[in-house]
């Protein structure tokens, strides 16, 4: 991609620094006019990915390696943080159900909270620092020693050759994993249940099967899609446009995970009020 | 045939190019000389429309490339080769893969024929049975002999070198120096060379730009370079030379 398509980010104004009111003012100003900056020039890149998605076939083998790295590799620690999830759910819901509440009812609980909320939350969260990080960290060294804009010496579209990869990797591999912790999730819980409340596995598997919607885990699966989009997308901006050398490199990855990391739960509010 | 008219660019407050011109013929190697930090660099990335100027012309084969579309970029693209200055080879691919990338991309060649072509892009730069070798493993004067054979891969017309001796020992330094100079009498390419290292530039080079705050201070031969009267010039040529037993060399 040529510099072209994408809008300059306003230069922070320094002239007002000490002048009270006017400084905290000029200050506002500054910070909106970088988040429209910024959004202006996520959105224009975003524009561009989908504008040229036919071009993704291409680079097949890149999407391929991407789902290998985001979805693959990403097992065990989707694995991990779901099964303790799982189990520290069934243990708190029995903890908090009062003794002549029926003990399936733990079996609900888990099942409703995992498909609908922890999975999914817990997961992008863990992901949002795992995968968030390295596409930023590898998109920014890539920046910094040149190698972007060697393969655009090299007449290739930079954005369709290493973010649509990683972006369709991402809204490809995320529901997978979800699927994966989801089913993590509930086999912790049926343990946890079993091994610390003490609640029988038919009780808890009966309880289960009475509140499963399929909707639930569709709603899931529809996240999913919307925080792989969120991570990858936003951890490549970051990547693709960073300046600074190895500490601009450092600073794009702290703030992908951090803003990845708040974009997941506004989008977990928001989804879950206009999908539930 | 490059020409680049009166070229201004700003980053922020700072002027980096303040009215650059000057030509470049073909068949022959321009050196841009100038002090580090002086814009050089970008200069090159805007021949390829990597970067915009913010005015001036810069046309290549009587085309503006300030004026291009992102597909008129590509094209363009085609024709050139760009060493760039610490390589910025594919960390991630072997150096085979890396040269191999632009002609699974924009050649129809079967594998076979990619192979000879890395096999003899590679010969070309000295360099033989490192197709499976990573970048990591290489050294700098290796790495840039690798980003040169990759630049050559698609037998580019103009082959463009940023800083192609910086950060490298004499010996190897001068090895660099030879391939560029061979890029052009056995290959026929025209070159750009940027670079503020003067014995490279003396050894290389055809014809001289030198930059001088942003600006052309003087175009011309070895020569008219030598001979200059200019005081700016001559300055600038005696602080660059290499120092040895005391005396310039």
């Amino acid at each position: 991609m040529s510099v072209s398509i994408a809008p300059p980010i306003p230069e922070r104004h320094t002239q007002y620094a000490n002048h009270g009111l006017l400084s905290f003012f000029a200050a506002i100003g500054d910070y909106s006019s970088a988040f429209f900056g910024h959004l202006g020039r996520y959105c224009s890149v975003m524009w561009w990915m989908i504008r040229n998605v036919h071009n993704a076939r291409e680079y097949s083998r890149n999407i391929y390696q991407q789902m290998v790295i985001i979805g693959n590799d990403s097992i065990p620690i989707v694995v991990f943080v779901s099964a303790f999830v799982g189990m520290v759910t069934a243990v708190q819901s029995a903890y908090q159900l009062y003794d002549w509440i029926p003990r399936a009812v733990v079996g609900s609980l888990v099942v409703k909270s995992v498909l609908l909320e922890l999975t999914p939350l817990m997961t992008a969260l863990v992901l949002a620092g795992k995968v968030g990080a390295t596409i930023t960290a590898e998109l920014g060294t890539m920046r910094v020693t040149e190698q972007i804009d060697a393969l655009e010496a090299l007449a290739f579209d930079s954005i369709s050759f290493l973010i649509t990869p990683r972006v369709l990797a991402g809204i490809l591999m995320f529901p997978v994993l979800i699927i994966f912790g989801d089913l993590v999730a509930i086999l912790g819980g049926l343990i946890g249940s079993v091994t610390v409340a003490n609640i029988p596995a038919t009780a808890f598997i009966n309880g289960m099967k009475n509140s499963f919607e399929t909707r639930d885990a569709l709603f899931g699966i529809i996240k999913a899609n919307f925080f792989g989009f969120t991570i990858t997308s936003v951890a490549c901006y970051e990547g693709y446009f960073v300046e600074g050398g190895s500490e601009g490199v450092g600073r794009a990855t702290m703030g992908t995970v951090v803003l990845t990391c708040l974009a997941v739960v506004v989008m977990d509010f928001v989804l879950a009020s206009v999908l539930l | 045939m490059i020409r680049i008219q009166n070229i201004w660019k700003k980053f922020g407050d700072k002027s980096v190019h303040r009215g650059i011109t000057f030509d470049v013929l073909d068949k022959q190697t321009t050196v841009v000389l100038g002090r580090s930090g002086g814009g050089k660099s970008v200069l090159l990335k805007m021949i390829i429309g990597l970067i915009k100027p913010d005015a001036g012309t810069i046309e290549v084969d009587g085309k503006d490339v300030t004026k291009m579309g992102y597909k008129e970029l590509r094209a363009l693209r085609f024709k050139f080769g760009f060493l760039f200055q610490g390589a910025a080879l594919f960390d991630s691919m072997t150096v085979g893969e890396n040269i191999a990338l632009s002609l699974r991309r924009h050649t129809g060649w079967t594998e076979k024929q990619i192979a000879e072509s890395i096999r003899y892009a590679l010969h070309v730069v000295g360099l033989d049975n490192v197709e499976q070798i990573m970048p990591s493993s290489l050294s700098g004067g290796m790495k840039k002999r690798v980003g040169l054979a990759r630049a050559i891969a698609l037998t580019p017309r103009y082959i463009l070198y940023d800083e192609p001796t910086t950060g490298l020992d004499m010996e190897t330094a001068d090895g660099i120096n030879l391939l560029i100079r061979e890029m052009r009498t056995k290959l026929g390419i025209t070159s750009i060379v940027v670079t503020h290292d003067i014995h490279s530039a003396f050894v290389v080079g055809d014809r001289f730009a030198i930059l001088e705050n942003g600006a052309t201070l003087l175009t011309g031969t070895r020569e008219e370079i030598q001979n200059s009267e200019n005081e700016e010039v001559r300055k600038y040529i005696n602080s660059s030379l290499p120092i040895q037993d005391g005396r310039h060399s």
